[in-house]
């Protein structure tokens, strides 16, 4: 036995101290990809290693989320309803071939004949596509010109022909031909842009590498210049934000791709070399209202409560100022698209001002109350007691809370309402398929583009299944936002998603309630260029230059003799 | 003995036939709709249609489970909604890491409780077994998620000795450099904390059942025998009493060892180990039918035939049983 700890421990003291040459970008994740196959990844963990290998023909400015030209020469010529775009040269995928018109008319052709789930709701409104000649593409468009074309169906990424041609004709022969094609195993995606796939080591990691050609480094974006400066990422994983926050102070790890909890922050900030970011989220939280039942199909009541509900203490208290109140749907930090003239009820209020205002608002629309205080409708029946659904508090302890608060806020007024924690599938079910339901609590992820003003409020939403699950019907605000769909000039669509916005917070199917920010941190002494952006600090990513090259640490060999110690413990027993 | 087997095999088969029944029930009338997870809710009406004709959920419930339990026949699991990948591949990858991990904590826990448990109730109403004793209801109580990051906390950030989680060293491994020794002892390195804090956590299950049933054995007449006989204390415990007290563990580590495959979710979890149990959650989380299913009638499977197995070393270790 002891000779065998004996050269065990030789051995150990001849494990190789890795020496590391090259400079990763070392980015801690809670997942691995589900799959590389562009055409089935829709998880943030397939995306953000998968989303390296794509180019589009146009891309989004950080900072400023404006369209701009990429594999594109520069904006479409429309004519009628015909869009051609010219294309740059010497874009190349990595086996050496050339990016051309045939992959985007390829890819084109792909995403309508099999309608693939990800990408065909920005497509819907395309006849077809052409190539002219190697370098110039035609977009035939159903009606005329759409926001969404731009906005969207351009922003696409482009798969290589060579590459998924023989695949393609494979799948259609079969009984399922769009199931065939998502289960397609991808095993080395090809790229174009300025990573390529090295290697995935299942569970554990996975590598991509710099490419040294990539036909965009060193252009200039705002007076950034465009990498990669360092020879590859290496996404790790971590299971709890625990260990990622320990890893990230430890100097294992570069950056954290997830929000973390408030709670991190001010440990994290003790550590010198770790710089936390709070940037603005995409997205909202929101109460709701079932409109097509009584007392939430007035108005009045929903002005009520919407008095009632104190966002700044919401805010304040529950997300400890890691946020702002909502007075609209769109976030502030999609600058271009955010009102922040809207009607704000109750902003700034006292509780009892709060409680005041929503009496008189009631009081003048014919409510009253009873001796014990319970609201009565105009006619004298008495209003009946009602659940919020919200998310459980393990799911989300910031909804959960709020909507206890929204329940004795109700409370205040004669409204028996009971904040129900309910799990995610359950009020999906309830709301989105079955419709049978008071109110609820919930929130949204947004992309940059306000289409969502469009589809959420809109009458054509309100089947089972679809956006609008509270009912709210309103022909003047559908004409609105049907027209924000159709209007390609920005500044007038801009007008009318303002027009919009308003229009919501004036008629209240939801309270919104707040925007969370996105806290994140990285260690400020490996790379250099981090900069904050509408959800996170990860657009940063490509501009990053590194400082110095690390010394790699000593690894302990403790570790393992404790093991040996463990395993031999009853051995040793036994000797006794 | 073949007639018995025969029956227990029948048995497995019918057990087997309304757990898959079971299973496949239950994950349908969860709440939710696996179509919800798969497709994108800002798909078109009729692209949704499509999709979800296309993963066979447009069916009924009774058609669906017929062509479940034909392809099951089949040997064919079906291929997971999530991944796109057959569900038999994403069990296989995950299974060796669980394997691993879980399984060598098992029998390091029943080897330990053995080699304690006899100990103890070999030296019943000392202090040795009072301390042993709580010690390992102590540990055994402990909540894992609490007392795993504690450890990590003290042994791999201030200490520095282990990995702050997962398997290897991806730095090390993509070096490309390290020889077959290093890889191996980056493993063995990353296991260790994990193992130990599993361990310790759970050895004093077998070390109680070990000391129960050595006590009545204790009380056996052949005991005095033996001591009468002027044997030494350490063959009458070890040879004749542990022995025999034997059978109860062995059924317990057949069943612990074909639960061990299951993994666990929340060890999983807070050491970053890449195994079966975080799957088999997230699969279920994500209605991923084809994925969880499989796994459960995977692990009832073998949980069955790890029970049929104990019977029949049963009949090896006391030769009184016959069938």
């Amino acid at each position: 036995m002891k000779s065998l700890v004996f050269i065990l421990l030789i051995a150990l003291s001849f494990s190789p101290v890795y020496a590391q040459e090259k400079v990763y970008l070392r980015i801690g994740g809670q997942d691995e990809p589900k799959t590389l196959n562009i055409f089935k990844a829709g998880d943030k963990w397939s995306i953000e290693v998968i989303g390296w290998f794509f180019e589009s023909l146009y891309t989004r400015e950080p900072l400023t989320h404006k369209v701009i030209p990429w594999v594109a020469e520069d904006y479409p010529e429309f004519s009628d309803n015909v869009a051609t775009i010219k294309i740059r040269k010497g874009i190349t995928w990595n086996d050496g071939t050339p990016l051309t018109a045939h992959d985007v008319k390829f890819t084109a052709d792909v995403i309508l004949d099999f309608q693939i789930p990800r990408f065909y709701s920005d497509w819907e409104f395309v006849e077809k596509v052409e190539a002219v000649d190697d370098y110039t593409v035609k977009f035939y468009l159903k009606e005329g010109c759409t926001p969404l074309f731009l906005e969207g169906t351009l922003l696409s990424p482009i798969v290589q022909r060579n590459e998924w041609l023989p695949v393609v004709e494979e799948a259609k022969k079969k009984e399922n031909p769009l199931k065939s094609l998502l289960e397609h195993q991808v095993e080395r995606p090809r790229s174009a842009g300025p990573f390529v796939f090295s290697e995935w080591v299942k569970g554990s990691y996975v590598k991509i590498d710099a490419r040294k050609d990539y036909w965009a480094k060193g252009k200039l974006i705002q007076g950034r210049e465009i990498g990669p400066f360092y020879d590859g990422i290496l996404f790790k994983i971590y299971g709890t934000t625990d260990a990622a926050v320990l890893a990230l102070k430890k100097g294992e790890i570069d950056y954290i791709s997830w929000t973390i909890d408030p709670g991190f922050v001010a440990e994290l900030s003790k550590e010198e070399s770790v710089t936390v970011t709070k940037s603005p989220g995409n997205g909202f939280y929101y109460l709701a209202f079932n409109v097509r039942k009584k007392p939430f199909s007035d108005l009045a009541f929903r002005q009520a409560v919407a008095y009632l509900v104190d966002k700044e203490f919401i805010v304040s208290r529950i997300l400890q100022n890691y946020g702002e109140p909502a007075y609209t749907i769109v976030p502030p930090g999609n600058s271009f698209w955010h009102n922040n003239q809207t009607p704000r009820l109750g902003a700034g209020l006292s509780k009892e001002e709060r409680i005041a205002k929503a009496r008189d608002v009631l009081k003048s629309a014919g409510y009253s109350w009873d001796s014990a205080g319970n609201l009565l409708y105009p006619d004298g029946s008495r209003v009946e007691p009602f659940d919020i659904l919200t998310p459980p508090a393990d799911y989300d302890p910031l909804r959960a809370m709020s909507g206890m608060l929204i329940q004795e806020w109700l409370r205040e007024i004669g409204v028996q309402a009971t904040a129900k924690p309910t799990s995610f599938a359950t009020i999906v079910q309830k709301v989105n398929t079955e419709q049978d339901f008071d109110a609820y609590i919930l929130g949204w992820i947004l992309g940059v583009d306000p289409d969502y003003m469009r589809v959420f409020f809109h009458t054509n939403q309100t089947m089972p299944e679809g956006y609008n699950p509270m009912g709210y019907s309103n022909p003047t605000y559908d004409a609105l936002v049907d027209a924000s769909a159709r209007e390609c000039d920005v500044e007038k669509r801009k007008e009318l998603i303002f027009k919009a916005q308003e229009m919501i917070m004036q008629e209240l199917p939801y309270v919104p309630l707040y925007f969370r920010d996105e806290i994140e941190a990285y260690n400020s002494a490996t790379f250099t260029g981090w900069f904050e952006d509408l959800g996170g600090i990860g657009g940063s990513i490509i501009y990053l230059k590194p400082l110095s090259s690390e010394k790699p640490e000593k690894k302990g060999i403790c570790g393992p003799i404790i093991l040996l110690l463990t395993a031999t413990l009853p051995l040793l027993l036994r000797r006794r | 003995m073949y007639r018995y087997l025969l029956h227990r095999i029948l048995q497995i088969a019918i057990t087997m036939f309304l757990l898959i029944a079971m299973v496949f029930i239950l994950f349908r009338v969860m709440p939710g709709d696996p179509a919800s997870m798969v497709l994108d809710p800002k798909m078109p009406p009729e692209a949704k249609a499509l999709m979800k004709k296309q993963l066979g959920l447009d069916e009924p419930i009774y058609s669906q489970f017929i062509i479940y339990m034909k392809n099951l026949l089949h040997g064919d699991l079906g291929r997971s909604f999530y991944y796109g990948r057959p569900v038999y591949d994403v069990i296989m990858e995950r299974l060796p890491n669980t394997i691993l991990l879980f399984t060598s904590a098992t029998i390091i826990s029943w080897g330990l409780g053995y080699a304690l448990g006899k100990r103890i109730a070999w030296r019943r109403g000392t202090r040795f077994e009072h301390a042993l004793t709580f010690m390992g209801l102590l540990f055994y109580s402990v909540f894992l998620p609490w007392f795993g990051l504690i450890m990590i906390w003290i042994f791999s950030y201030r200490l520095g000795l282990f990995p702050l989680g997962g398997m290897i060293t991806p730095e090390l491994w993509t070096a490309g450099g390290a020889g077959i020794i290093a890889l191996v002892l980056d493993v063995l390195h990353h296991l260790a904390l994990p193992l130990f804090v599993l361990t310790l956590l759970s050895f004093a299950g077998a070390m109680l059942l070990m000391r129960s049933s050595m006590l009545e054995t204790l009380r056996e007449d052949y005991i005095l025998t033996a001591r009468a006989k002027g044997l030494s204390e350490k063959v009458v415990r070890d040879k004749h009493a542990a022995r025999n007290a034997l059978l109860p563990m062995v059924t317990a580590l057949a069943l612990s060892l074909s639960f061990s495959m299951s993994g666990g979710v929340l060890t999983e979890t807070v050491f970053s180990w890449p195994g079966l149990g975080k799957e088999i959650v997230s699969a279920t989380l994500n209605y991923d039918y084809p994925l969880a299913q499989a796994a459960f009638i995977f692990l009832a499977a073998i949980v069955l035939m790890a029970n049929l197995v104990a019977d029949i070393i049963y009949a090896y270790l006391d030769p009184r049983i016959r069938y």
